[in-house]
């Protein structure tokens, strides 16, 4: 059985008439066992066919290496297909449907997929709804896929494709990977948030099938499921919002369902032995000071049961020396947030080609990194900027920047360190 | 037996659940001092207030602010208030000369004191555990502290009959007693808290004309003799008592930022458990006051606080709801415990 634990992180003590109430809450899984275990699991690996994925011959060859060693990971029982991303989507392996994994559909599969050639365009949402109705054709719940693309999609409008995307939200998670410097950054990044996966640039194709082995072993010891988050507010106060800060940045405040009035639901996906950090905030009315009161409940839900709970407290109190104490967690979070959102914004600029917001920008993210000891974004940012000062964020843009090191640092600018010891 | 309020079993002789502090089957008694000894041998205590019907089922919790329902943590499912632990305000007169009240004062958001009091024997014993606000659930802690002190010291064995003997075989008990509660607070804390919960602890057994305190922490223990000085038994484990011994005038060092600081408590991140302990031989009769710093950080010295109990009624319960009210008059800033015991010496 698996056990969970929530901590939370906070400064409960608020000065007379203040009302926000902030809190890092930690959730830990243990002994979450393997994908499956409940209701069976199933793999999708669609792998973008394009033609532009044999300019150079290298990223189809790694395309190939790399699927070969997902597949390889896939455990015994477990339903599985591979797909080729041309305009249209088709079945690599099996001929329709999927099947379910062992020493001879495994090799099958690899046998098919070391003749991947190029030979299409680019429609992610047609991929994806390709993977969907395989998936809807076996029995498993726990459904996942891995995407890999080289492009824009282009054989597709914005629109079709957000349609498309929201008709499988919800139905399976999805890892996205793009290869090269001809995707965009944005685009598939908001494909993974809502199909609650990581986004990744894969620079150098020969990484690609470690990087592709490794998802899938993420993904088959991931023994829960579907975990949701559900936040409880009192009557009368108001949640700011909710937010998963680590591992990576992930705003989650639009995405909440209504259990009651007062409770809100967020969906987090399956789980494997690991922890993750959410940054709660919530307006409650001022209270006189000596009051106190509950302005959280930050609970872990799987299968209708509550797994796990943790309080967020106000407490009002007239001593400063303890209410202007800054909670470290909290802290820490607020800043990363705000790192992932000023790179994300700089780039934005430098794309538009305005000098002036982007240098304003990243100069903001070098001294939030080093504020927040956050050593792997101030190295990406070393690659655009150069770092005059990084106390009052100093910089200047990198004239030859290459367009890989700016997507490096647009896709890892979720990623987050967690708190340093103090 | 299981908790009316949160379901978690009780033991037969506890007058409040260990898990939410919620009081538990109270016996009936009335608020005044026609109450009848207790047996000996017998620990319970009486509440006077607040008193419920044992429930023949048992009812959702409602939230005392809004009227919703309280949660199983505790607070309320729709306002957030948190759920009263039964300790707002206590009172007790177990024997005609004996008293405790203890009330959550003005500020603070609830009451973390308590008391527990024993006339079980020929002696009579009073206990004030202060939890310590800044750690969790304290006021579990310190309930469970003062029960089991109080229940050593009811059970001790009846000592000898000279002075000497009675003040060597209490202040052995005491110190046992500091170590039963230390235990009792430490199996409060919760698994892997990092600010587990703590509690002071002061407690005073008097025993024909001697009275032995034992004390960990800040809470005190006074004999206030209708005639000659009045003393202060305990000595603060605090920073202002640190300083009070480097030279510092009291009223300055009390009054200091770091005045509260403790040096000792109970509780499973406690340094030091060994538990100090004075004797004093009653000459006159006079009070045996055993109190949190709700009520002392208004009225500090011993002379000070004899003359205000004096002009409160002589009953013992209602000398002790009158300092109460005074110290809630004073500001009320903190959890106030009163706990007194009239005192006659042998002939």
């Amino acid at each position: 059985m698996p056990t969970w634990t929530a901590e939370v992180f906070q400064n409960e003590y608020l000065p007379d008439g203040a009302t926000d109430v902030h809190a890092i809450v930690t959730v830990t899984s243990a002994g979450t066992g393997h994908a499956g275990d409940v209701g069976g699991a199933a793999e999708a690996i669609i792998i973008d066919c394009s033609g532009s994925m044999g300019a150079p011959q290298a990223k189809i060859v790694a395309a190939r290496k790399a699927a070969a060693a997902a597949i390889n990971e896939i455990a015994d029982g477990t339903w599985f297909a591979v797909i080729a991303g041309v305009g249209l989507a088709e079945p690599v392996y099996p001929p329709s449907g999927m099947v379910q994994a062992d020493q001879g559909t495994r090799a099958g599969a690899s046998e098919a997929v070391s003749r991947l050639t190029p030979r299409g365009g680019t429609a992610i949402g047609q991929w994806l709804m390709t993977a969907h109705e395989a998936f809807a054709r076996t029995p498993a719940t726990q459904r996942h896929a891995i995407l890999l693309t080289d492009g824009k999609n282009e054989g597709e409008s914005a629109a079709q494709l957000q349609a498309e995307v929201q008709a499988v939200t919800g139905e399976f998670q999805c890892d996205c990977r793009g290869v090269g410097a001809d995707w965009d950054v944005a685009e598939l990044r908001g494909i993974a948030t809502a199909l609650l996966g990581s986004v990744d640039l894969i620079a150098d194709p020969a990484d690609m099938a470690a990087d592709f082995q490794a998802m899938m072993q993420t993904a088959m010891g991931r023994g829960v499921a579907d975990a949701k988050l559900r936040v409880w507010a009192p009557q009368g106060a108001e949640l700011l919002f909710v937010r998963q800060v680590a591992p990576t940045i992930d705003d989650l405040t639009d995405r909440r369902t209504n259990v009651t009035p007062l409770i809100t639901e967020y969906p987090t996906g399956a789980w494997g032995d690991e922890s993750r950090d959410y940054h709660v905030a919530v307006r409650v009315a001022a209270k006189p000071v000596g009051a106190e009161q509950l302005a959280a409940r930050v609970q872990i839900e799987v299968g209708g049961e509550v797994v796990t709970q943790g309080l967020v407290k106000a407490l009002w109190s007239d001593d400063s020396a303890l209410t202007t104490r800054i909670n470290p967690a909290v802290a820490h979070y607020t800043g990363q947030a705000e790192l992932a959102q000023v790179i994300q914004e700089g780039l934005a600029a430098k794309a538009d080609g305005d000098e002036d917001t982007a240098t304003f920008k990243l100069g903001r993210a070098a001294k939030l990194a080093a504020e927040t000891g956050n050593e792997e974004a101030t190295q990406r940012l070393k690659k655009v900027v150069e770092i005059t000062d990084a106390d009052t964020g100093t910089v200047r843009l990198k004239r030859d920047a290459s367009k890989l090191d700016e997507m490096a640092l647009d896709t890892s600018s979720t990623k987050t360190t967690r708190v340093r010891p103090s | 037996m299981t908790c009316p309020q949160c379901g978690e079993p009780t033991g037969p002789s506890d007058a409040f659940c260990e898990n939410c502090g919620a009081p538990l089957s109270a016996s009936s008694s009335s608020a005044s001092a026609d109450i009848a000894p207790t047996e000996p041998g017998s620990a319970r205590t009486h509440l006077i207030a607040p008193l419920h019907e044992e429930p023949d089922e048992l009812p959702v919790p409602k939230c005392a602010t809004c009227g919703g329902e309280v949660g199983d943590d505790g607070w309320c499912t729709v306002c957030g208030a948190r759920a009263s632990n039964g300790r707002e305000h206590l009172a007790e007169q177990p024997s005609p000369t004996v008293a405790a009240v203890t009330d959550k004062g003005r500020v603070h958001p609830r009451n973390e004191d308590a008391y527990a009091i024993s006339t079980a024997g020929t002696w009579t014993a009073l206990v004030v555990c202060d939890g310590v606000t800044t750690a969790t659930d304290s006021d579990v802690a310190s309930l469970a502290a003062a029960n089991a002190a109080r229940d050593v010291l009811a059970a001790a064995p009846r000592p000898g009959r000279s002075p000497s003997a009675r003040e060597t075989h209490w202040s052995e008990r005491l110190k046992a007693a500091a170590l039963a509660a230390d235990e009792a607070a430490g199996k409060t804390a919760g698994k892997g808290d990092d600010n587990p919960p703590s509690s002071t602890f002061v407690a005073a057994v008097a025993d024909g004309s001697v009275i032995v305190a034992a004390w960990v922490g800040d809470s005190r223990a006074y004999w206030l003799p209708d005639a000659g000085p009045a003393e202060q038994l305990s000595v603060d484990d605090s920073w202002a008592s640190v300083q009070i011994a480097a030279g510092v005038p009291r009223d300055e060092a009390e009054a200091g930022p770091k005045a509260h600081a403790i040096t000792k408590w109970l509780g499973i991140d406690s340094p030091d458990i060994d538990a100090s302990t004075s004797t004093t031989i009653a000459t006159t009769p006079g009070w045996l006051l055993v109190c949190s710093d709700g009520l002392w950080n208004y009225c500090s010295s011993a002379d000070d606080l004899r003359a205000l109990a004096a002009k409160q009624p002589a009953d013992p319960l209602a000398r002790a709801e009158a300092l109460v009210d005074w110290a809630n008059e004073q500001g009320g800033h903190d959890n106030i415990t009163v706990t007194l015991a009239r005192i006659t010496p042998e002939e």
